[in-house]
Formats: structure tokens, C-alpha cells, sequence
């Protein structure tokens, strides 16, 4: 923990102009996120569950079942990659309404997925007979697992439980049209689920996270909330109230730091002849008010098309004293799949242009797909911390970016210290899965 | 007046009333207006009026879902009389399922209820369908075109094997594929050898259309 709070005030105080030392990785993030900037532009860790199973080439049965075995595979990826914080995430969307009773699939490839065809919440007297959540059913045992070992192994203020939030939740429970109709048409309805979600299915999960050493927060996704699933009005009205619910019942009965919401609002219009700049200025200024930190906020969308000048603009106006607001810039996943090394570089040298050269930038990858080239991905961490290594190049261009030379996966792990648990759980296979809850 | 009619055909769908829709369409069965017309000048028209507000960034997904909704209770009442006027408009059939593994059907309803608007013969093969499954409908039904969805970037990978199936089954170039889904791309459609991707709905349904020369 010491160490943790010399990188903490080293981070501030090298943030805030006293650049003496050697920035580490966490000290690079907090600098940017609480002075002007680091050492270099940092690239926070990514949500990579299916991509660090794919490149760890563990089987699926195992690798959504053991805690160890997950938390050891993605601490281990990032690392290999050189992201400056680790993210842990598994399926997160799923285990509420899996210990829940909801019917799933499983697969030797893929993650469990729940079926809303054969949906949980039929109708609303089903909110009667089912809940609260029992900590000790379906895979709850192994996500509050995952929780502990991220806290005790990734360590820091990024580590954190999980869970999923309560409009994706109903979504995973009832099937989206039937939520967001209950939203548009049933708002009593609407009410009752949202109180069931937070009291029923999520807060019996976040109080068996807070039992665990180490756990002190935990967040929530909500990508079914994002734009245009949900619009901004939508999200106001109910996602937000909802999230600081959870947030003040967490703080008060079990001392957790819970940030519900997360994605919800996420600007995710796929077509950029529909980029509306008015939509998107909402969409972030509801993202400030979910999100933990006061930050400028890009996800999954199809950033690359994004007028980035238009992030910048939001993170200037919204700004405090003379600083803006820290800007996360993420790389969307179908871009880091399907794009050269090439086209990724000048993603990054572009975005770094417009936005690095006064500070406050994290890059950030919202989902990296499971078959995306890891050279990819080395390539953009490479090249992040190489073009935004301050000051700023005056001229970007100048600055060639070569391919990284990296050693592959297996070599690199043999000596680490997720060795052992990742080799032995290729060698042992997987037995089949098939319990529902 | 016929036209009125119509016209609250198109306002139920646009607006998403899936109660008020289907009663609507027995009104005008009732009343004697043809079935073709019905579909083509009110619950089509509100449907693609419901993708022209989308398009314009008026409608956002929850309008969308609630117009599918009412576009899917509206055709319950009207598809026996359809098939007994041999209504189709292109008499081309699609064949569409989400791959092995997924069971996320949102997208694919979607593009199913565009397909379905604009005059394919829609086979929905449900969700989580094995590759022989795809292959036995295209040798059962001979669409024109076949649609694959995913929703994971995992499960997606299984587009890759359906396709090299129906090459090796000699079925490859006797059916057009169209691939789909959160996940997917138009390089990722290249790269499977699809012959469209779907962007989303409205564009499936466009993409569709050209591919049969429609």
C-alpha cells in the first residue's frame, strides 16, 4: 500500500510540474488524471476477457468457471501488452440472472450466454417468486472470487468487484424490447423493476463482494443503456437515478464504492452520417454523471470516425480553472481488429494531435475482439506511448512509428509468474458445464 | 375512405401500438380492402416511414423496437390472407438465423421484420443454429439469399465455417451471403467471402434488394 501512495503523489505532484523521478505506470494515470500529464500519454487497460482466452488459448469451460484461471490469464495478457493499468472483467453481464435461475448457453468457444428467449421476468408477477439472489448459486462464488484476487493481485485504484447494472440486467432478464418497452409504455412497471434489479438480484452480490479483503469498489456495467439503445433523456430519467441509488445504499450498509452505469450513454451511433454533435455533448454530460471520476468519456462507439475536435471542445468547455476534463479516447474494437498497424498509428497520431498536446489524455480500448491481431494491439500501445511522450512533437508526422517487436505469447509467459496456472489448464482440458443457475 | 384507413395503419405502426395495430388490420380486412394493399400502403409504409425517421435521427432504437413490435402484431392477422393472394412481392425467399453459440435474436427480429416489409419470404431459423441446419435450409427452401448474425466476437468466427460448408456442399454459388451483427464489419464480411454485410436493419433490408436486383 505504500507503494501505491508514493506512486499516488508521485503521479500528482509530476502531474502538477515537479517531474522528478521515473513515472511508473500507475503514477503515469494518475498525473494525467489529477495534474497535466505524465511521462507519456498512459493506455489503460481494456475490457480483453475473450481476447486474452483466445491469445492464452485456454477453453472456455474453464476459463469463465475458475477465478484463478481468469484473473491469472488477463493480468497476464495486459502485462504482455504493456497497458499502464490492468482491467479484469469476465462476463459481466451475466451472473446475476444466471444465479438467478435464467436459462444459458455454453460453449467450448464462447462465453455463457443467456437465452431471452426463454426469458426469466415473463410478466411482472414473476418479480414475486424470484430473489433475492443467493450469493452461493450459479457462478456467484467464483465472480465475488474474481473480485478478491483483482483487488489482491492487480492492487490499486483500479481494482474492483463487478457487476451488471440494472437496465442491462432487466435486458439479460427479460429481453430488451420487453424493458425498454416497460421504460416507454409501463412506468410503474418500469419502477418495480428497476427497485428489483438494485435490491433483489444486485445488492446481495455487491454485499458478498464487500466481505472480501481488499474490495473496496465495485462497478457496473450498462451497455445496453448506451445511445442510441437508450436515449439521453432516457438514460437521465432512469439510469442515473437508479445508479445513485445503488451508490448511496453502497456506500451507507456495506462501505462500497459502487458506480453503476457505466457505458450507459455511450455515444454508439454506428453511422457517421448520423453524427449528431448536439446528441453526443449530451451523451458525455450524462457519462460525468455516472462515472466516479469527472472525466470526458468515449467507449465503445465507432470513434474512429468521430470529429474528435468535438471531444476536445466538450472536455475544454467542461472544464475546471485552466484544465480541462481528463478525455478517455477509446479505440473501438472492430477498428483495432480490422484495421492495418498502419491505419492504427495514424488513428493514434491524429487523436494525440487534437487531443494530447494540452494533456489530460488516456487512450482505451472499449472490447477487444476475441481474433484481433495481437500486433495490433502492440502496435497501438507502442505507438501511444512513444507519439504522446511529452512535450508533444510539434509535428507528429516526423515520428516513425516501426512495427514492435515482441516476443509471442507462450515464450514471453514461460518465467511469469501466471505461468503455472495458464499451461496447466491447457493441459487439463475442460469437463462440460451445464448447470442453470 | 381507404386512404384514412391507411393512414392509421401507418400512425399505429410508426407510433408502436401493438394493440391497436392488428385491430386496425382486421378493420380494413373487414371493410373489404384488398390484403395487398393493406400491407403495402399501411403497415409497409409505416414501417419504412418508421426506418425514414431512424435514418433522420428522429427515431431512436426504443421507437424502432416498439414499431417492430406493432409491425410484427400487425402481420398476425394479415399474413393468412396474404398467402392466400399470393402476395409476395419479389417471391424471392431469405433465410436467416443466428450462428451456433448465440442466442441474441434483437438484431435479426429486426432485419427479419424489414425483410418481411419489403416482400422477401423471410425462413427465420431461430438462434443458436448449427451449420447443418443452415445448409439443409438452403438445400430445402433455395433462397436467394441466406443471412448470418452474430452478436459476440467469438460466435461470430462461425460465419467462417457455414460459408465454407456451403462451398463444400457445391451450394456457394447458388445463394447469396449476408452477415450481420454488433460485432461485425465490412471487412470482416470481406474477409468471411460474404457477399453484404448488414450495417443494421434498414440497410440489410437495402443491401437485400440489390443483391437480387430488386
Amino acid at each position: 500500500m505504500a507503494h501505491q501512495t508514493l506512486e499516488l503523489i508521485q503521479g500528482i505532484l509530476y502531474g502538477n510540474g515537479l517531474r522528478v523521478g521515473r513515472l511508473s505506470p500507475t503514477g503515469r494515470v494518475f498525473a494525467t488524471l489529477m495534474g497535466q500529464h505524465g511521462d507519456t500519454v498512459p493506455f489503460m487497460g481494456p475490457q480483453i476477457h475473450d481476447h486474452a482466452m483466445t491469445v492464452a488459448r485456454v477453453p472456455a469451460r474453464k476459463y469463465y468457471w475458475e477465478a484463478e484461471l481468469l484473473v491469472n490469464v488477463q493480468i497476464a495478457v495486459e502485462r504482455w501488452y504493456g497497458f499502464d493499468t490492468y482491467t479484469i472483467i469476465p462476463d459481466a453481464y451475466n451472473f446475476e440472472v444466471e444465479a438467478l435461475g435464467a436459462k444459458f448457453i455454453y460453449s467450448d468457444n464462447a462465453m455463457p450466454t443467456v437465452d431471452t428467449n426463454e426469458p426469466l421476468i415473463k410478466e411482472p408477477g414473476d418479480l414475486d417468486k424470484i430473489g433475492p439472489l443467493d450469493p452461493s448459486k450459479g457462478r456467484i462464488p467464483m465472480a465475488v472470487e474474481v473480485a478478491r484476487l483483482s483487488c489482491e493481485k492487480a492492487s490499486g485504484p483500479f481494482a474492483m468487484g463487478f457487476f451488471c447494472s440494472p437496465f442491462s440486467l432487466l435486458c439479460q432478464a427479460m429481453g430488451y424490447p420487453k424493458a425498454v418497452r416497460a421504460l416507454r409504455r409501463e412506468r410503474a412497471f418500469a419502477q418495480e423493476l428497476f427497485e428489483w434489479a438494485e435490491n433483489q438480484a444486485i445488492f446481495p452480490f455487491l454485499k458478498a463482494q464487500s466481505e472480501q479483503p481488499g474490495v473496496k469498489q465495485s462497478s457496473g456495467a450498462d451497455a445496453w443503456a448506451a445511445f442510441p439503445n437508450l436515449t439521453p433523456e432516457m438514460v437521465d430519467e432512469w439510469v442515473v437515478p437508479s445508479a445513485m441509488r445503488l451508490r448511496e445504499r453502497g456506500k451507507k450498509e456495506l462501505g462500497l464504492t459502487v458506480m453503476a452505469g457505466l457505458a450507459a450513454a455511450d455515444y454508439c451511433e454506428e453511422d457517421p452520417a448520423k453524427f449528431d454533435k448536439q446528441i453526443m455533448f449530451k451523451c458525455w454530460a450524462i457519462a460525468r454523471k455516472l462515472f466516479i471520476m469527472d472525466v470526458a468519456l468515449s467507449a465503445m462507439g465507432r470513434t474512429q470516425d468521430w470529429p474528435m475536435e468535438w471531444l476536445q471542445e466538450f472536455a475544454v468547455a467542461n472544464g475546471k480553472g485552466r484544465r480541462k476534463l481528463p478525455v478517455y479516447a477509446s479505440l473501438n474494437g472492430r477498428f483495432m481488429r480490422d484495421s492495418t498497424p498502419e491505419q492504427i498509428v495514424d488513428k493514434i497520431r491524429q487523436w494525440i494531435d487534437i487531443l494530447g498536446r494540452d494533456g489530460r489524455l488516456l487512450f482505451f480500448i472499449a472490447n477487444v475482439p476475441a481474433d484481433t491481431p495481437p500486433a495490433h494491439i502492440h502496435t497501438a500501445v507502442h505507438a501511444v506511448h512513444t507519439l504522446g511522450r511529452y512535450p508533444i512533437a510539434g509535428d507528429l508526422s516526423t515520428i516513425e512509428i516501426a512495427p514492435p517487436v515482441f516476443q509471442p505469447f507462450d515464450e514471453w509467459l514461460k518465467g511469469q509468474p501466471e505461468a503455472d496456472v495458464i499451461f496447466k489448464a491447457r493441459e487439463a482440458g475442460a469437463a462440460p458445464r451445464t448447470f442453470t443457475g | 375512405m381507404p386512404e384514412e384507413k391507411y393512414q392509421a395503419i401507418v400512425d399505429a405502426i410508426v407510433q408502436g401500438e401493438d394493440e391497436e395495430a392488428p385491430r386496425l388490420i382486421q378493420q380494413a380486412l373487414e371493410a373489404g380492402l384488398p390484403p395487398l394493399d393493406v400491407l403495402q400502403q399501411g403497415v409497409v409504409a409505416g414501417i419504412l416511414k418508421t426506418g425514414d425517421l431512424w435514418a433522420a435521427n428522429e427515431y431512436f432504437l426504443p421507437d424502432v423496437i416498439l414499431a417492430a413490435e406493432a409491425f410484427k402484431a400487425a402481420m398476425k392477422p394479415l399474413e393468412p390472407h396474404l398467402k392466400e393472394s399470393q402476395a409476395r412481392q419479389y417471391g424471392k425467399k431469405f433465410v436467416i438465423g443466428v450462428v451456433e453459440g448465440d442466442v441474441h435474436d434483437l438484431g435479426k427480429g429486426l432485419v427479419a421484420a424489414m425483410l418481411s416489409s419489403a416482400g422477401f419470404e423471410v425462413i427465420d431459423l431461430g438462434i443458436n443454429v448449427p451449420p447443418d441446419r443452415f445448409i439443409g435450409a438452403v438445400k430445402e427452401h433455395q433462397p436467394a439469399i441466406v443471412g448470418l448474425g452474430a452478436y459476440m466476437t467469438t460466435t461470430m468466427l462461425q460465419m467462417k465455417g457455414v460459408i465454407a460448408e456451403l462451398e463444400r456442399q457445391g451450394l456457394r454459388h447458388k445463394v447469396k451471403v449476408m452477415v450481420g451483427g454488433a460485432p461485425t464489419s465490412q471487412e470482416f464480411a470481406d474477409e468471411v467471402g460474404a457477399d453484404a454485410w448488414g450495417k443494421d436493419a434498414l440497410d440489410a433490408m437495402h443491401k437485400a434488394l440489390l443483391l437480387i436486383g430488386a
